[in-house]
């Protein structure tokens, strides 16, 4: 989507006034500062929690399981997805259970990857590879159909190769789909492991974020909130970012 | 052999599977309690799940009422000003890529382990998407349309009236279906996280005495509850298809993961 | 309660209107520059007559048939239909058909046929009465119950064009109507336009880019060209009615035909 500057200049307002209300809220006493720290204090606290080595360790978890998760979930929906979409008779008969699964709320099974995994690594991956495989699948039959049949027609008419095909008609069309894609699983997919961190765990920042709400540590359970929506956000912008410059493939 | 029978043989597979191989002690019951022994549990606690489901069931029609009449509100109205969707559309959908569930603690220290905070998470997590829903469809009403109904001097009340709102029905519906998704999701998971009543806390309270039956009895009760919400929205959409074709056509691949992003969640 | 409801009316004289564009000028402000799109465009259109605008691409025509519709407003200048000026929409005096039906696709043909009816509150039955009446005059008899997608193109643009007529306007106009319609659709609407032309005495004012459907149609065909846009040329055609296929290859309807595409070569 096309900004002009002062757009862009009215969106960062409204990121500032909301911090600026925050301020006022808490120092004024109009709020409670003790449920609602000023905006001040958390973005100290906040400074404070990144030096920590148990705050980076933690973080350092969440990462490697957010990593595991979308390695195994990727290659492997990717995989069916692209059979899905070539294969006829595979998508006749699994689309609709797909289709299903895809629907119906993942978050509910979490119980059982603890009651399977127990407590600790393989259950936060698992769930995250729960969470995110599906969506995987969706995307890459969509991308893979997102690719016109009449640029295959040209390409095979001018007699392209099995290799020139895939790398000069389908990769490129599918490139904007994909990192689409992309941002969406990771969405997905940090939520997955998140959940499954505050649920149940010893480590990682969900864990830690859960425990400082139930120890009533506001500044810290803000900070942590503040932390945890910058990381993503910043990451969903980048990709944002990347899909706006090849986006003139897409027709 | 023809698709469809295909799958129906894998759907019935599955639940055979599902009956045999904790039975012949393949499975271990903690990790997969057979079928009869689930629905057996639920049976005997039959009282137990009623009650939570009420909980449940009363905190999800709040908050839905919350989520998405504000979803559909603020949606019309950003969706219909261009400068405010200009502003604030990249900020929402920026938004949506924050796990909301860090919110829950925040809302458990404002407002306890009640029924409030199930409440408040809940509106928001299944808030974003009907608004975002709201707002495209608001978006996608052919402008021949309203150019049409200007001519015959339409007033701008009658615009709204005749031409977005009924325009608008499909997407906003397709928003419900998603938002209440999420809604149900947003009041069973805060429950399994922190709480006292409700279906996701009978689900974490059996889970931590490690009783597979009663939390696969809770699982597929939830289950059925959105799969049942899911068919009745998706019932009324068919009934309102001849709608659809008042939508221009998108960018078809851009929007069906768009929309696929709206699923629930987690 | 209409006491005189089975006495059969007399046939009320044809309802035409008069079009008086005078001095029209139409200037958009872009950031960086005006563009003119009209200027200092007069026309006289008497009631009853069927004038045709055509021209390539950008002489503004489509924009002049919107301010005689009241749904764009004139930079400068007046038009006055029936010697009142349009500020805005007045369905009671035009109707338009767009180059899509843009019919509501949530609404039967009759319902959209009786859409600008419902808009001023008329009561049902008599709604329902005109909505059959202009059905059946654009030869949609017995379609009333279908929904827009359920109509091939030429059906809905004629469900549009008798959406057009329901409110009885003594002038339609049409914005290139048929111009996303196939060849033989386009003939035959074009035959069937000019017979509803015929029985309701309507003043037509109709834009294309079809040079033949131009001539074909038209008592008056107007030519005008881009940058800035205004008119070229009038032309009156004499070929007389009813237009015959045969016509479009005889010599008078070439000769035409070869003024205009003169005009729109020289503004390309």
């Amino acid at each position: 989507m096309q900004a002009t500057l002062t757009i862009k200049l009215a969106r960062v307002a409204i990121v500032i006034a909301i911090f600026a209300l925050w301020e006022v809220l808490s120092r004024t006493g109009l709020v409670n500062s003790r449920l609602l720290p000023p905006a001040s204090d958390t973005l100290a606290t906040l400074a404070d929690l990144l030096q920590r080595a148990s705050v980076q360790n933690d973080l350092m978890v969440t990462a490697s399981e957010v990593l595991a998760a979308f390695a195994l979930a990727v290659p492997f929906g990717a995989l069916i997805g692209f059979l899905l979409a070539e294969n006829r008779y595979f998508a006749d008969v699994a689309k609709p259970l797909l289709f299903f699964a895809f629907s119906i709320p993942k978050s509910i099974f979490l119980p059982m990857f603890i009651l399977v995994f127990g407590v600790g690594f393989a259950q936060k991956v698992g769930f995250g590879f729960f969470s995110t495989i599906f969506i995987v699948i969706m995307s890459t039959t969509t991308a893979v159909e997102s690719v016109k049949v009449e640029h295959l027609t040209v390409a095979r008419s001018y007699g392209a190769t099995r290799a020139q095909t895939a790398f000069r008609v389908y990769l490129p069309s599918m490139l904007p789909v994909l990192l689409e894609a992309l941002r969406i699983s990771m969405i997905f997919n940090l939520t997955g492991v998140i959940l499954a961190e505050m649920y149940a765990s010893r480590d990682g920042i969900g864990h830690q974020i859960a425990t400082w709400g139930e120890n009533f540590q506001m500044k810290q359970l803000l900070a942590g909130v503040v932390m945890v929506a910058a990381i993503a956000m910043t990451f969903n912008e980048l990709i944002r970012w990347v899909e706006t410059r090849c986006s003139h493939w897409r027709t | 052999m023809r698709a469809k029978t295909l799958r129906h043989l894998i759907v019935v597979g599955l639940i055979v599977l599902w009956e045999l191989l904790p039975r012949a002690g393949l499975i271990p019951e903690l990790f997969l309690p057979s079928l009869s022994s689930t629905l057996l549990a639920g049976w005997n606690e039959a009282a137990e799940y009623g009650h939570a489901l009420a909980v449940t069931l009363y905190e999800v029609a709040v908050s839905m009422a919350f989520a998405c009449g504000g979803g559909i509100l603020l949606g019309a109205i950003v969706g219909s000003l261009p400068r405010p969707r200009l502003l604030i559309m990249p900020m929402v959908s920026s938004l949506y890529a924050v796990p909301l569930v860090i919110l829950y603690p925040v809302f458990t220290v404002w407002l306890g382990i009640g029924s409030e905070s199930k409440i408040a998470f809940a509106s928001i997590y299944g808030f974003l998407p009907t608004m975002l829903a709201t707002a495209a469809g608001i978006q996608t009403i052919d402008p021949q349309l309203l150019l049409a109904a200007r001519s015959m001097g339409a007033t701008l009340n009658q615009r709204l009236v005749r031409v977005i709102i009924p325009a608008a029905i499909p997407t906003v519906l397709s928003g419900l279906r998603v938002g209440g998704a999420l809604v149900i999701v947003g009041v069973v998971v805060s429950e399994m996280l922190i709480s006292s009543a409700g279906i996701g806390y009978l689900i974490s309270r059996y889970r931590t005495i490690l009783d597979s039956p009663h939390v696969f009895a809770g699982v597929l009760l939830v289950l059925f509850m959105a799969i049942a919400f899911n068919t009745a929205i998706r019932w009324i959409e068919r009934k309102a298809a001849i709608w659809q074709t008042g939508m221009r056509a998108g960018q078809n691949a851009a929007d069906e993961i768009g929309s696929g992003a709206m699923q629930p969640a987690t | 309660m209409q006491p005189l409801a089975n006495v059969t009316p007399l046939k009320p004289p044809p309802r035409a209107g008069a079009i008086e564009v005078r001095n029209v000028g139409q200037v958009f402000r872009t950031r960086s520059q005006d563009v003119v799109a009209l200027e200092d465009v007069s026309l006289d259109i008497k009631p009853g007559r069927f004038v045709v605008l055509v021209g390539p691409s950008g002489c503004g025509k489509s924009t002049l048939l919107m301010m005689m519709a009241g749904l764009r407003a004139q930079t400068s200048g007046t038009i006055t239909i029936n010697g009142a000026p349009i500020p805005q929409p007045d369905p009671d005096r035009v109707g338009v058909v767009f180059q899509e039906p843009s019919l509501f696709p949530w609404l039967t043909a009759e319902d959209n046929v009786e859409f600008p009816l419902a808009l001023r509150g008329v009561a049902k039955a008599e709604r329902r009465d005109k909505a059959q009446d202009m059905l059946k005059l654009v030869g949609l008899d017995g379609f009333g119950r279908r929904h827009p997608h359920e109509l091939s193109g030429g059906m809905k643009q004629r469900v549009s064009i008798a959406r057009g007529l329901v409110q009885d306007p003594p002038v339609l106009l049409m914005d290139e109507p048929f111009a996303a319609l196939d060849e033989q659709t386009r003939m035959t609407m074009g035959d069937e336009l000019l017979r509803i032309w015929a029985t309701t005495g309507k003043t037509v004012v109709f834009v294309t880019h079809s040079l033949t459907e131009a001539v074909y149609l038209a008592d008056e065909v107007i030519v005008m060209s881009p940058r800035p846009g205004r008119i070229v040329d009038h032309l009156q055609v004499p070929l007389p009615r009813p237009r015959t296929y045969e016509m479009l290859s005889g010599d008078a309807f070439g000769a035409l035909r070869d003024r205009i595409w003169r005009h729109i070569r020289k503004s390309a």
